[in-house]
């Protein structure tokens, strides 16, 4: 009895494994923000890389939030990693806006075909003043 | 012997209202020089009141203007069926409180958006938990992370739409070029096959 609760419980978890994990890179392959990083950089040859850039870093994500591990670091190497973050962040909230086609019908609506970087520019200071004012202000209130 | 003209319709036109289209305005043409002339010429459109903004120019249209004038001349037609007159008034000055209103709802609604998609997916647990994990400390407010990753954050789009206000990161296209040159291909399409009377046929029984 006690075999089949193991084994039962392993298929299931890696069941689950697979469905999360396949799930995560269908997202990734959605919103495009490989191709565009590649593009940006020129670096086509090098996509293999980056797809197991991408697993290496589920993984590593997958054992942080499973293991709690505690690395005693110094809180300076907090600064890149919090950058880091902030820019896959923010490619993905352009990549969805992008989806969500907006931008174009605004810009027909009102008729500023020229000025549409300054209509994105709005968004982009939204969505710092916004995270700032959110962690330096809003939290723990 | 049979002669051949060339034409190939262009794809959008802007024109004053009352003013007259001719083929050279609405295509590109190759002919012989004796009879470049005259087909240039050729009146295929007078621009009225009634036209409102848009006025498709089939190419059936064209051809049979063609024809007319020179009939035993050969029409070949290259590239698109139909093109797109746009007729403007005068130039649309761009209203500035309307586009500083614009401006405030997207900045407002885009800070917003991320508020809630912090919300949602429980940023700031995961953040603190980032921080005890690199350091061994526990912060109710890592700063030293949320910071950095603010300022990422509208760096990360940037770098998506390649522009800094006018300035291009690099040469190619941004996306979002490409979606507005997407959308206005769509309504392109739309206009070519619903304005124009010629490409659909029904039955009349109203």
């Amino acid at each position: 009895m006690m075999t089949i609760n193991v084994v039962l419980v392993m298929i299931i978890g890696f069941a689950g494994g697979v469905a999360v994990g396949s799930g995560f890179v269908a997202f990734l392959a959605v919103l495009g923000i490989i191709p565009r990083l590649t593009q940006l950089t020129k670096t086509m040859k090098m996509i293999h890389y980056y797809e197991a850039a991408v697993i290496l870093g589920a993984l590593a994500g997958a054992i942080a939030t499973l293991w709690n591990p505690v690395l005693f670091f110094t809180p300076f190497l907090l600064i890149p990693l919090g950058l880091a973050a902030g820019i896959f962040v923010g490619m993905l909230a352009a990549a969805l806006t992008e989806v969500l086609n907006v931008f174009p019908i605004l810009a027909k609506r009102i008729g500023v075909d020229g000025k549409i970087a300054i209509l994105l520019m709005a968004f982009v200071f939204g969505k710092v003043i916004g995270s700032l004012f959110q962690w330096i202000y809003f939290v723990n209130r | 012997m049979e002669k051949t003209v060339y034409i190939r319709l262009r794809h959008r036109l802007q024109v004053r209202p009352d003013e007259v289209i001719f083929l050279k305005d609405i295509a590109q043409v190759i002919a012989d020089e004796e009879i470049y002339e005259p087909l240039c010429k050729l009146a295929l459109y007078q621009v009225t009141v009634n036209d409102r903004n848009i006025v498709v120019i089939d190419v059936m249209k064209v051809i049979r203007a063609i024809t007319n004038l020179f009939p035993n001349m050969e029409v070949q037609s290259i590239g698109p069926a139909q093109g797109i007159v746009e007729i403007v008034a005068k130039k649309r000055k761009v209203s500035f409180p309307l586009f500083l209103l614009v401006w405030l709802l997207l900045f407002i609604g885009a800070a917003l958006a991320i508020m809630n998609f912090h919300e949602d997916v429980s940023m700031q647990a995961v953040q603190l938990r980032i921080y005890t994990i690199i350091t061994g400390e526990v912060d109710s407010k890592p700063l030293i992370f949320q910071i950095p990753y603010s300022i990422g954050l509208g760096l990360g789009m940037i770098i998506f739409f390649n522009h800094v206000f006018k300035k291009r990161l690099n040469e190619e296209p941004s996306p979002l070029e490409v979606e507005m040159f997407n959308y206005q291909l769509d309504l392109d399409n739309y206009v070519a096959l619903h304005e124009n009377k010629e490409s659909m046929k029904r039955i009349d029984d109203h």
